[in-house]
């Protein structure tokens, strides 16, 4: 039997990732995201599993690199501000092919900004944080089930691609102590792939659009890990055309298997004459505003992205072409709209709601923009 | 049910998120309905302004804040200020008299003015029990959980050697309103 219970969104990812296999943690702690570390600081050890608090965001995903290239699946979690100092190893992993989940927990910003008030502002620097062009994989679940099955999926997607994947909460979605049904363990899709020991030394060597193969680098013969470009010895290179070839070999990996990794939900978008963009705790507030709008007749529905990146374009110019009004809604200045801009047409009309004080949009408000834009 | 919407405000350390979280654990386990626990807190916690927002209902909760609160109880003013404006005009409304004392518009409430935290001290001694006292009177003027299944549970709940304790606070939260 599965188990309802009531747990805090941050206990759901921690249990989550105890389901997915994951026996390996290193971070520090910080609100809003603390709950879990503390979790598995008391869990980890009892199974067995390594659990270990850094002195810092910086060495704790270091540390989180070391244990993944030693075949461990590992966890981070952090909030913006450690985030930022994860930017650096982050580009580093997705250079050197390490599977790891880093979970951010996003408030307030810039900087420290305001520590326990949610916002949705760290969404372009998931994308584009670390610098240099780079794949990544970012999920962002709204209830509590999609946290427990998108934590699962996190860590599968980064298995089996051997990238980085950033899981996405807001401060609302993560504090919240709300009802759960835990699914039961046989229903629980997990991405198993031997971790092999390395007998042949091209571990990068493989064909654009290939999935590259687990390996524990420190098994076996030994290998060169470098964040520079390399060849597939993964000994450092300037060779353009070696250059070429593995920045197509990373960015393929991830986008030739896109319609795999994108997933979204949709609700009353049948006959739907506006489209509501929203995701996280956003999402949760339009999806009441839309059932508020659809009680007086305006025939609104509303797309919930699961994967923000890679961005679901295909599906949202499938819907542009009967779908001409599109309303984004996200707790930042305006970030995903652009992402919006960009794969519309322009006979799509587009309008958004935007804020970043803390305080998350109300049902009621989306209910009024949307009024506003039936005229 | 459709959705019942509970605030209680308080300032950091009074047990109020206490007293969220028990109302949730007894609508889930108790009775098997959805419920959601929302809390709201300030950087500094012990003596800030904290919040913490309760839905139960019948079905599966969508927007996770309250937004329309059928309940109202603030322990103090200044929560009391900055957590008051999504409150129902005809709502259950429940403020400490002694440590809020400006309610300016009670809009078509039901009113209950009642020294909570003075109380508390005079009959439990102790505020730690803050939390169960007010988990007790929002049982009786809400009825949103049952009275036999909240006694259960804090039995349960109670930590070691305040059992006792606990049953009186909820026989005060009964008496006070």
């Amino acid at each position: 039997m599965s188990e309802r219970k009531v747990l805090q969104g941050n206990i759901i990812v921690a249990k989550a990732a105890i389901s997915a296999g994951c026996n390996f943690f290193a971070g520090y702690p910080i609100t809003p995201s603390s709950e879990v570390a503390q979790y598995l600081s008391k869990e980890f050890p009892q199974m067995g599993r390594d659990f270990i608090q850094m002195e810092d965001e910086i060495s704790a995903l270091g540390a989180c690199i070391g244990a993944s290239l030693s075949g461990k699946k590992v966890l981070t979690a952090t909030s913006g501000p450690g985030f930022s100092l994860m930017q650096e190893h982050l580009g580093f992993a997705v250079m050197a092919e390490i599977p790891l989940v880093i979970v951010n927990v996003m408030r307030g910003g810039p900087s420290t900004g305001i520590p326990t008030k949610p916002s949705q502002a760290d969404m372009m620097q998931t994308r584009w944080g670390t610098h240099g062009d780079h794949p990544i994989i970012v999920l962002y679940p709204a209830f509590s089930d999609e946290i427990f099955s998108e934590t699962i999926r996190a860590f599968n997607l980064s298995e089996k691609f051997w990238n980085p994947v950033i899981l996405l909460l807001d401060e609302v979605i993560a504090k919240a102590h709300e009802d759960i049904e835990i699914p039961e363990k046989k229903d629980i899709n997990i991405y198993k792939e031997k971790v092999n020991v390395i007998k042949d030394l091209n571990i990068y060597d493989r064909n654009i659009g290939e999935n590259p193969p687990r390996v524990d680098f420190f098994k076996g013969y030994p290998i060169h890990i470098d964040g520079l470009e390399h060849d597939s010895h993964g000994w450092p290179t300037s060779d353009p055309v070696i250059a070429d070839k593995m920045q197509n070999l990373r960015m393929q990996k991830i986008y030739h298997y896109q319609d795999e990794i994108i997933k979204f939900n949709e609700y009353h978008m049948e006959d739907a004459e506006i489209m509501v963009f929203a995701f996280g705790v956003s999402a949760r507030a339009a999806l009441n505003a839309v059932k508020e709008a659809r009680d007086e007749g305006i025939k609104v529905g509303l797309f919930q992205p699961l994967t923000i990146w890679p961005f679901p374009k295909k599906a949202l110019q499938e819907r542009f072409k009967k779908i001409k009004k599109i309303l984004t809604v996200e707790m930042n200045m305006g970030q995903i709209k652009y992402e919006i801009e960009r794969v519309s047409p322009d006979d799509v009309k587009k309008k958004t709601l935007l804020r970043a004080n803390g305080i998350p949009f109300t049902p009621k408000e989306i209910v009024n923009s949307i009024r506003e834009f039936t005229k | 049910m459709d959705r019942y919407e509970i605030r209680l405000g308080a300032v950091g350390g009074q047990g109020i998120i206490t007293a969220g979280a028990l109302l949730v654990d007894i609508a889930v386990e108790k009775e098997g309905r959805h419920a959601l626990e929302s809390p709201t807190y300030t950087a500094t916690v012990r003596g800030g302004p904290t919040k913490v927002d309760v839905i139960i209902s019948d079905k599966k909760i969508i927007f996770p804040q309250a937004s329309k609160i059928d309940f109202f109880l603030c322990t103090y003013q200044k929560p009391y200020d900055l957590y008051k404006d999504r409150v129902r005009d005809d709502a259950i409304v429940v403020v400490d008299s002694n440590l809020v004392p400006d309610l300016g518009d009670t809009k078509n409430w039901k009113l209950y003015k009642i020294p909570l935290i003075h109380e508390i001290k005079k009959e439990l001694g102790n505020i730690v029990f803050t939390s169960v006292v007010t988990l007790s009177m929002t049982q009786k003027l809400t009825n949103i959980i049952d009275y036999d299944n909240m006694v259960n549970f804090v039995k349960n709940w109670a930590p070691k050697g305040t059992k006792e304790m606990n049953l009186k606070a909820i026989e005060l939260g009964r008496k006070l309103v």
